[in-house]
């Protein structure tokens, strides 16, 4: 069942991430394609109109920015101030991290039922967006969606936290095609809590 | 640990509690001391700096203002909600495509073919790769990691010290952020309403004297220490490395051209960019297959959403400042103060500096540049200079020691430990603080080009 989420949220901000790409592409494309004065083609070309690219770009972009940080926190791409934490004992370290996880998950839930109240309060207006005419209750929906992930993410981080210490680590230096001989241990850059167990290497 | 280590160890959670407890109190503790203890204070404890900042906002807006709550989760949608800020999903993508072994390899056979043969050698070669694959690949990170774990060993077996490579890699990977296209600048722009298209120009030379000035210091450090050379490659050879390269060096000019000559707007541009280098890495290099197409896209995903979260959070935190006044009430004090323009550049300096000790790039400018902004206008700095400045000081602080990103990954990749290698950048590191005063008090240097261009007044 988890194992569903975890691949509907890849797939989706891969998807939206490509999509995004794809059609800013054909609306420049299609921009310039429709200035050349070829008979026919032409005017098939200024038949569409494509001025509402633009904001379905960016309102891709804001659906991947929610859910994308949900995924990143189960990849542990969020970056943080962890100088000072990553110098302390264990004992320590750990309850601030807690700390931190909980809190984050605080922040996301608290602005998730925020925005599933404002999501209710315009579902039953007509707004709609200004291109597009979508339903704005729709558009806004990845608010209360993405917040709710990203907490559900920041306690299931918190829970393997206490079970075995560890934090997922997301590796900031990889390159495809390039042997790595940095590989042999991982790289703790205290922009990133560190594991329990990672004291005293530095 | 220390005995003494073991109380700082106490002071995130002093900052969070003793502002709170000041203000539930009732004394009279101004706003804006609060909101930043209890930033500085969440931001200790290694929480995500996004979120750092969304809980400021959220309980300075529960306990101390009397605006709808409900602003804020609207405020998470409508902060972002421009199409300038989509250029950053976009240059990651096309960053990502070329950020690729065989890329490296190309720059490294182009740049070693065309400076290899003075003092040098390699490690010139190696700065010269470096701000080309920086340049293209958008990640420094990256850049030191593919551009070092191919050059560094080569330079190894030619009889240099491990030391002298790994300090010419490590600074000079830190280019790209200077030489467009570039993120650190869109967020700048995101963050202060300047121009996308002008910071890039404005970014060129800059870019390519600080490449000369790192080349410098390789090249005398080199031919004092006899360093081994390269064989002056010929003609032809060095037609061919430029015709291999010149399909990833093109991405430059795709954004460039484009912007400057009007053909795209610079997130066009960045899309553009994206879909050129996907053709490039797919069809031309063949280095990617097209099964690894989705993972460079969810890994592209995951790193904009990432930053997309922290200016979303950011925004609301500049909401909170510009409410409370705090950039005004700031400018005021300093003009009052009869702080100029040249002390104030060097507090501003020296403050990022600092806050290049704890923090990456991205946040530092996003978090600083809206405090910042407003009293450089108000002191009559252009916008422009002031941010490739902001810039080039961002660069400064990925390549020392405690949070120096590139410093973290050379040390993976040479197996120096921090210290040894903060020893081995340090020339550089000086010459490219020296190279921040140059850019601090002589803006005609970075407006040069635009003006010239026509792009500015």
């Amino acid at each position: 069942m988890l194992r569903y989420l975890d691949h509907l949220e890849e797939w989706l901000i891969a998807f939206l991430m490509g999509g995004a790409t794809l059609l800013i592409f054909v609306a420049v494309v299609h921009r310039y394609a429709a200035g050349v004065p070829v008979p026919v083609l032409q005017d098939a070309l200024l038949k569409i109109h494509l001025s509402w690219a633009q904001e379905l770009c960016i309102y891709m972009f804001i659906w991947m920015a929610k859910f994308g940080a949900a995924y990143g926190v189960r990849t542990g791409i969020h970056v943080g101030v962890d100088v000072l934490i990553n110098r302390l004992d264990p004992g320590m370290r750990r309850r601030y991290i807690l700390f931190g996880l909980l809190a984050g998950a605080l922040f996301t839930g608290v602005v998730g039922s925020l925005g599933a109240n404002y999501v209710w309060a315009i579902g039953h207006t007509d707004q709609t967006s200004a291109d597009l005419e979508l339903p704005l209750w729709i558009v806004y929906l990845c608010i209360p969606c993405g917040s709710y992930l990203m907490c559900f993410r920041f306690l299931q981080v918190a829970v393997s936290f206490i079970r075995t210490g560890t934090l997922p680590h997301h590796d900031i230096a990889h390159v495809e095609g390039v042997e790595e001989p940095g590989a042999a241990y991982p790289i703790a850059d205290d922009l990133h809590p560190a594991d329990l167990g990672q004291r005293g290497e530095r | 640990m220390t005995a003494g280590l073991r109380w700082v160890g106490l002071l995130p959670a002093g900052l969070i509690v003793l502002p709170l407890l000041a203000f539930a109190l009732g004394m009279h503790v101004p706003t804006a001391l609060i909101i930043f203890l209890l930033l500085i204070g969440l931001m200790l404890t290694g929480m995500p700096i996004s979120i750092a900042l969304g809980l400021t906002v959220l309980t300075y807006m529960f306990a101390m203002t009397n605006v709808p709550i409900t602003a804020v989760a609207l405020k998470l949608f409508t902060g972002i909600e421009k199409f300038e800020i989509m250029a950053i999903p976009f240059f990651i993508l096309a960053g990502n495509f070329l950020t690729h072994g065989g890329v490296a390899r190309r720059m490294i056979r182009f740049a070693s073919s065309m400076v290899g043969h003075w003092h040098g050698g390699l490690g010139l070669a190696g700065v010269l790769a470096c701000a080309l694959f920086a340049a293209v690949s958008g990640s420094s990170p990256a850049t030191v990691v593919a551009i070092g774990s191919i050059i560094l060993p080569a330079m190894v077996k030619q009889g240099f010290p491990t030391r002298f490579g790994a300090g010419v890699i490590t600074t000079s990977g830190a280019l790209g952020i200077l030489i467009p296209p570039s993120i650190v600048m869109v967020m700048y722009a995101v963050a202060t309403n300047t121009s996308v298209g002008q910071l890039f120009i404005a970014g060129i030379i800059p870019g390519i004297a600080l490449a000369t000035m790192l080349g410098m210091t390789t090249w005398y450090r080199a031919r004092k220490n006899n360093y081994p050379r390269l064989q002056r490659a010929t003609w032809a050879e060095r037609w061919r490395a430029f015709r291999e390269s010149i399909w990833g060096l093109l991405l430059i000019l795709v954004v460039i051209g484009g912007i400057y000559t009007g053909i795209f707007t610079p997130t066009e541009a960045a899309a553009m960019s994206a879909v050129y280098a996907f053709f490039v890495a797919v069809f031309v290099y063949r280095d990617m297959p097209l099964r690894k197409v989705p993972k460079v896209l969810l890994d592209s995903a995951n790193m904009s959403a990432m930053l997309l979260y922290i200016i979303t959070n950011a925004v609301l935190f500049s909401f909170l400042m510009a409410s409370e006044q705090i950039p005004q009430a700031m400018a005021a004090w300093m003009l009052d103060k009869g702080l100029g323009v040249v002390a104030f550049l060097l507090f501003v300096n020296v403050l990022l500096l600092l806050a290049g000790n704890v923090m990456e790039p991205s946040s530092i400018v996003l978090i600083m540049a809206p405090i910042l902004f407003p009293v450089a206008m108000k002191l009559g700095i252009d916008p422009v200079h002031f941010g490739i400045m902001m810039v080039v000081n961002m660069e400064v602080g990925m390549c020392h020691p405690p949070v120096g990103l590139n410093l973290y990954v050379a040390s993976g990749i040479t197996r120096m430990g921090i210290t040894e290698l903060t020893v081995a950048v340090w020339p550089w590191l000086l010459t490219m603080l020296v190279f921040l005063v140059i850019v601090t008090y002589w803006p005609a240097l970075t407006l040069w080009l635009p003006q010239t261009l026509g792009m500015m007044r």
